[in-house]
């Protein structure tokens, strides 16, 4: 008897495993009753709840497009949000549409796990005629059948570099022009006290790393100062000069640029060690005078309000990148700053994808790019007398603490570029504490004017092996922190080293990727 | 023999149903899936395709490993987190748990055994918070006092000299007093008596520690040596993944993290499962091999 049971009991723990590991079947579609869609996000707000169960859109999609949307936020972090991706991916459990960044999807797509959507385009008119141009089509498209949507998410050219313009008026210096003149002024803020609080409690340069497919280690927040020696972004784009900035020669300029910068003590010793919000508050706390910001994270009324309260007589400029020796300035890489909407194959085998192409473009116009992007008129907004939609008062006004809730799909409606969007986000207000007149708008024209260098597709690029990336990016660490002497002998040994673990073949793939698909200017 | 098992069972049910809940949990959540361990040896993409479909590589995932251009460093790195937090962390925990025993003074002892177990529930997130006040190079707390002596800050967290000693120091600070417990529970159970006729005799505290209190708790000393020996290529993940940043890689990046950028970012699963089959070896061959010597030289052993 009790052999029987252990052999039993092996046999099922065997089988249940046997059953796993031969996959699992097809899901069968329904034929009855509302099309389920779960769908995971990107959450506009993610300081603050997501998408209430109360949302009035889950009603008129079950009502009238006979829809049951599920919704879920997935985590802001790039990297835990590729996680999730993946982990559900290898679980085949990925939801039915998902937010994901092009090299995960690109892995999803070459694995067989997304659907083919080249035939929904025509399905959703008003969106495609709003968002998916031919440049958004390629971006998501794999030996000419399209595998998900190319949408907007970021507005373009909306970071600068600024400057405490009430510290250089303190120390009597004018606006940096050169790399030489932002060194002094760098210098001038670490060591000149320029809060006046009598403590050396100050540092010329704020930053944290942020790099990403095309703004390769460091990353963005020091765009600028690789713009003046003409490396800025992963890759050169050009025609003329294409290839990885790092193996220019002009990127070890760069590099010894940036170790009179940390030799000399004139960036804020945090810099590698903070995440993005320790860098945010660092400067509303007046620990430093020149950065790159984005306009609303600088601008808007929320995130200015700490420094404003901190520093009434505090005043940021936007100023032009520096001109490095050779005439070379640029704030960073523009790119399009897509992001990519999937449907995975096992919903369209289950019928759902037109569902989600339907659902998709009610969110892109009319009453439903009004509820995704503001709410409720009456409840959440109102519009002015111009029909732009302005926040009620108090919490429920979608730019309120409870509010911001109802508006977390906005990213699935918004073009960012309208005017209407973008009144909208960024009114004009007075400061409370120093009675200043802002809007994150006139921050973000301002950013658009200055000089960027357009560098399309290079957020598309092949990326590198993960040995690779760690190769690349602990190289730079090091000569940064000291522990490799920055040399030229040293120098070339490191390329040298990096091109034969793969950064020749990775610069290669990107010849051929970039000139196949005419991103090259 | 049967019949007996079964009125066992019935008599002592409760009992049975405390067994059998953890038999469930550990076969469910650990025997059933090492089957999965097999996708270290194919090109695994997806449980949709199965794992049995997965084109069988043979040991090409586990080449790729052991010739990957960090291997050695991350071999080297793993184990000298490991050593480095066993050397640490269980003197520490023993030398705590014996204050803690000889403290005569009961608020005092409640107070130090709540407050160092207190660490333990804070999840490393909010460690990185704590260390990052603590060591900042700009306004941390220890380079503010270093400042104040007129000494230069140093970027413990970034530093690949200082970065191995906060992670085994921080790690100690933060699980002493857990690990503690089980030591305290072996002094509990030292006979009083030993130490009255120790007291009678004239030994001094450090005598009667030397020859009563260290010797009754060795066999739990050596238990525990020997588990910890068993998990030898876990260095810690979450702490590690938390603190480390490409500027101490070459100190900081252990085979987990390497794991976690190959598998989860990279979805490369099997090269992933390859590397954590490794290191399950490498702790079982550990484990039986220090087994066998504490049985043989200290007849003390796990089995």
């Amino acid at each position: 008897m009790k052999k029987r049971f252990f052999v039993v009991a092996i046999l099922l723990v065997a089988l249940s495993a046997f059953i796993f590991a031969q996959g699992k079947g097809e899901s069968k579609p329904k034929t009855d009753g509302p099309v389920k869609i779960e769908m995971w996000y990107n959450a506009t707000q993610t300081e603050v709840g997501p998408l209430p169960n109360d949302w009035i859109g889950y009603k008129i999609l079950k009502d009238r497009f006979n829809i049951e949307l599920e919704a879920s936020t997935i985590p802001s972090n790039p990297q835990d949000q590729d996680m999730k991706i993946q982990a559900a991916s290898a679980a085949d459990a990925l939801p039915d549409f998902f937010v994901a960044n092009r090299e995960v999807w690109l892995r999803l797509a070459k694995n067989g796990m997304l659907a083919d959507v080249t035939d929904l385009y025509s399905k959703m008119p008003n969106r495609t005629s709003i968002m998916f141009d031919q440049g958004a089509i390629d971006f998501t498209t794999i030996d000419g059948r399209s595998y998900g949507f190319a949408t907007p998410s970021i507005i373009a050219r909306n970071e600068g570099l600024l400057i405490r313009k009430d510290w250089l008026d303190r120390l009597g210096l004018e606006i940096p022009k050169t790399t030489e003149e932002l060194l002094e002024v760098m210098r001038a803020f670490t060591f000149n006290d320029p809060d006046g609080n009598g403590k050396h409690d100050t540092w010329g340069y704020g930053a944290f790393i942020e790099a990403t497919t095309y703004e390769a280690y460091p990353g963005r927040r020091f765009e600028p100062l690789l713009g003046a020696f003409g490396v800025e972004g992963t890759w050169n784009m050009t025609k003329a000069n294409f290839g990885l900035q790092i193996r220019k020669p002009e990127f070890f300029d760069y590099m010894k640029y940036m170790k009179t910068i940390i030799g000399e003590g004139l960036i804020d010793p945090n810099w590698m060690a903070y995440k993005k919000d320790d860098f945010r508050a660092a400067w509303k706390q007046g620990k430093f005078g020149i950065m790159r910001e984005q306009n609303a994270a600088y601008s808007a009324q929320n995130n200015y309000a700490p420094f404003d309260s901190n520093f009434p007589e505090g005043e940021w400029v936007i100023v032009e990148a520096p001109i490095g020796p050779k005439g070379k300035q640029s704030i960073g890489p523009e790119v399009r700053g897509l992001r990519i909407w999937a449907i995975s194959d096992k919903a369209a085998a289950a019928g759902k994808a037109e569902k989600i192409a339907e659902m998709f473009e009610w969110m892109s116009h009319g009453e439903g790019y009004l509820l995704c992007g503001w709410g409720q008129e009456g409840v959440n907004y109102t519009l002015d007398k111009d029909g732009i939609p302005v926040s009620m008062p108090g919490p429920i006004g979608f730019d309120g603490a409870v509010g911001q809730t109802y508006i977390q799909l906005r990213s699935m409606a918004f073009n960012y570029s309208s005017d209407t969007e973008l009144l909208s986000r960024y009114p004009v207000y007075t400061t409370e504490v120093s009675k200043k007149q802002m809007s994150a708008l006139w921050a973000l024209r301002e950013m658009q004017g200055k000089k960027w260098t357009p560098s399309m597709g290079a957020d598309s690029m092949p990326v590198p092996s993960t040995d690779l990336k760690t190769f690349y990016e602990q190289g730079l660490a090091e000569f940064f922190t000291g522990k490799r002497a920055l040399t030229e002998a040293n120098w070339k040994a490191f390329i040298a080293e990096f091109d034969r673990i793969g950064g020749l073949a990775w610069e290669k793939a990107g010849l051929e990727y970039a000139t196949a698909n005419n991103y090259l200017n | 023999m049967k019949r007996s098992l079964i009125n066992d069972i019935k008599r002592q049910k409760y009992i049975y149903l405390m067994i059998f809940i953890p038999l469930v949990f550990y076969t469910v959540f650990k025997y059933i899936p090492l089957w999965n361990a097999q996708i270290a040896f194919r090109n695994f993409k997806s449980v949709r395709y199965g794992i049995l479909n997965s084109p069988f590589v043979g040991l090409d995932n586990f080449k790729e490993f052991v010739t990957s251009y960090y291997f050695w460093n991350l071999i080297r790195n793993t184990l000298m987190y490991s050593f480095g937090k066993l050397l640490v962390s269980l003197p520490a925990a023993i030398i705590l748990a014996l204050a803690i025993y000889e403290c005569r003074r009961s608020v005092l002892r409640k107070l130090v055994q709540t407050l160092a177990y207190l660490p333990h529930f804070l999840s490393w997130v909010i460690m990185y918070g704590i260390l990052l006040s603590l060591f900042a190079p700009g306004d941390g707390i220890i380079n503010d006092l270093l400042k104040s002596l007129g000494k230069k800050p140093i970027d413990f967290l970034t530093n690949s000299t200082t970065f191995p000693w906060l992670v085994i120091f921080s790690d100690a600070w933060k699980e002493m007093g857990w690990s503690a417990i089980i030591f305290i529970a072996a002094l509990m159970g030292i006979d009083v008596a030993l130490f009255e006729a120790a007291m009678v005799e004239g030994a001094s505290s450090w005598q009667r520690v030397r020859y009563i209190t260290l010797p009754a708790i060795r066999p739990v000393v050596v238990i525990v040596l020997l588990l910890k020996i068993g998990t030898i290529m876990d260095a810690g993940f979450n702490q590690i993944f938390m603190l480390y940043s490409p500027a101490v890689y070459n100190v900081a990046d252990i085979i987990d993290t390497w794991v976690y950028r190959q598998g989860l970012l990279d979805g490369r699963f099997g090269l992933a499962t390859a590397a954590g089959l490794f290191k399950g070896v490498i702790g079982m061959i550990l484990i039986f091999t220090s087994n066998f010597l504490s049985k043989k030289y200290t007849d003390n052993s796990l089995f």
